[in-house]
């Protein structure tokens, strides 16, 4: 079942002279993980901006093509009323915390209240997005003592609580250090083996190819390829990309070990199983 | 953790007592005295709300408010007690100077009226949690936006005044002198307020993303986590309140 159609997708910052985004079509299955590639000012962040409809009904500017979610044209409905949807997690976890709340649990309560969930209803939805994000603990806490890893990890919970059919996540660990960055993937894997349709732009290679299904290569604005991460990285010139390929994908290129279909490993799990097919 | 509140915790009749009927004490204790204006009326609603102070044990933290609150007051009584227009009858001397009993007495009614709203703020503001009153009268019917300002200036203002800390710090670790006389103080703020400006505004601006993603601007009909404990007497109470305030309105015309 196909949870997001981009349609030959343009779009211009209103004081921009480039395109931000050039023809841009892609399908994304409910289910999947799809990890968004490409170096600064490819255009990651507008991608998942546009998927929620903040591009081009936040920033206004030129727009053209469509995003369909659910057969729901973004473009053409309030960012708001695409929240049930389709949520989006940001870079910075400190501006994600909205400050009117006290509590993290009435923090994951913001964005339910706002779209008139029933009372028990929430309350049933919170405690499901706190025990899944492994925040209940520090549900009485205030949003604004928790650390880094924990506040980007609220942030997700209170956009899952809203029960959207894909999460987006854009560059969610850049201002994280080690083991935040740990904890809010751990969190994003979990989503994932619940069935939670994922899209996530990262510089983090070696976390993208290891949970990513399929992988957009941006760059310019423009999609150079969509395909999975072993086709996508043993792509002869995606260093010009600015890409380097996982580490696990450099010692199989320069010991020319390949998968069955003619790739190059991308995990250290896929190199184990390639090796010891090799040397036994 | 850093909000901005004056609330105390505390367990007292009035904490219990939800925040509307609170506004709704403090909008009577206001008014009512300006509605009939006399000494006795300003009087019965300073010993009332005086006696709330009481109730809910914040007479220590009132305490420094009327302190300095004080200090107005006597020079409303010395400039009332000289000069007012009505002196007639002198009441003591003080030096070469004469306090007449009309200004004394237009002084003290000014005093307590303004003793009266002090403690009757003092009452809301000790025994209800910020946030608790901004909900209560958003339910009412207050813009949700509006309640978000109020709500969110009062944890927000002291986290940026945290980031202003840290580029300080970043300034003066890069040998900012930010010590020593006016103008070298002065000079300081000039490279602290380029980036505490911009990081206001980009940090503006993604909140106001994250808001829009979290329904903000839904035009469904809100619904609350936190529930008003149903309490008769509150109910009881604004009937009360509301009927004192009409009652004086009435009183008012009718004495006209």
């Amino acid at each position: 079942m196909v949870n997001l159609v981009v349609e030959h997708l343009k779009y211009r910052y209103p004081l921009g002279n480039e395109l931000a985004l050039e023809d841009i079509s892609f399908e994304v299955k409910k289910g999947e993980f799809i990890g968004i590639i490409g170096e600064n000012g490819s255009g990651k962040s507008t991608l998942c901006q546009a998927i929620v409809g903040l591009v081009p009904n936040f920033y206004k500017g030129a727009y053209g093509g469509k995003v369909l979610v659910k057969e729901i044209e973004v473009a053409q409905s309030d960012v708001s009323e695409i929240s049930s949807y389709v949520g989006i997690v940001f870079q910075n976890p400190f501006t994600q915390i909205t400050g009117s709340k006290l509590t993290v649990y009435e923090e994951v309560a913001f964005g339910l209240e706002n779209l008139g969930i029933p009372r028990e209803e929430m309350i049933k939805r919170i405690e499901e997005s706190l025990k899944l994000l492994r925040l209940f603990e520090y549900r009485h806490f205030n949003p604004f003592e928790l650390s880094g890893g924990q506040m980007q990890r609220l942030a997700i919970a209170s956009v899952i609580a809203m029960k959207p059919d894909i999460l987006v996540l854009d560059e969610p660990t850049s201002q994280l250090d080690p083991q935040g960055s740990e904890e809010v993937f751990q969190a994003i894997q979990d989503l994932a083996k619940n069935g939670m349709t994922i899209i996530i732009a990262e510089h983090k290679i070696e976390k993208i190819a290891s949970y990513a299904d399929k992988i957009i290569l941006l760059h310019k604005g423009k999609l150079v390829d969509f395909d999975t991460p072993e086709k996508i990285f043993s792509r002869e010139d995606i260093e010009e990309y600015g890409i380097v390929p996982p580490v696990y994908t450099r010692i199989c290129k320069s010991l020319n070990v390949k998968n069955e279909a003619g790739f190059y490993p991308v995990t250290l799990e896929q190199v184990y199983y390639e090796l010891v097919k090799v040397y036994g | 953790m850093r909000y901005l509140s004056l609330y105390q915790e505390g367990n007292s009749l009035l904490h219990k007592i939800d925040p509307i009927t609170k506004l709704l004490f403090v909008i009577i204790a206001i008014l009512v005295p300006i509605i009939i204006n006399t000494l006795t009326m300003a009087l019965a609603f300073f010993i009332i709300s005086t006696l709330l102070v009481f109730v809910a044990r914040a007479f220590k933290r009132t305490l420094p408010i009327i302190s300095f609150s004080s200090l107005v007051i006597i020079t409303v009584l010395f400039i009332q007690g000289l000069f007012y227009l009505k002196n007639q009858t002198p009441f003591f001397t003080l030096g070469p100077f004469v306090f007449y009993k009309e200004g004394l007495l237009y002084a003290t009614g000014i005093a307590i009226r303004i003793f009266n709203i002090i403690n009757a703020v003092a009452v809301l503001i000790f025994t209800t949690k910020p946030s608790d009153l901004i909900e209560a009268l958003v339910k009412k019917g207050v813009s949700p936006k509006i309640g978000y300002v109020f709500s969110s200036v009062l944890q927000i203002i002291p986290q940026m005044m945290s980031i202003v800390d840290t580029i300080l710090d970043a300034q003066k670790a890069r040998g900012l002198e930010t010590e020593g006389s006016f103008t070298k103080r002065a000079k300081a703020f000039i490279p602290l307020i380029g980036p505490a400006v911009l990081n206001s505004l980009i940090s503006t601006k993604e909140r106001a993303m994250a808001l829009e993603v979290r329904g903000f601007n839904s035009k469904k009909k809100k619904t609350f986590l936190n529930e008003v404990p149903y309490n008769k007497y509150s109910n009881v109470l604004q009937v009360a309140l509301i009927a004192i305030l009409v009652f004086s309105i009435i009183w008012r015309i009718i004495s006209w």
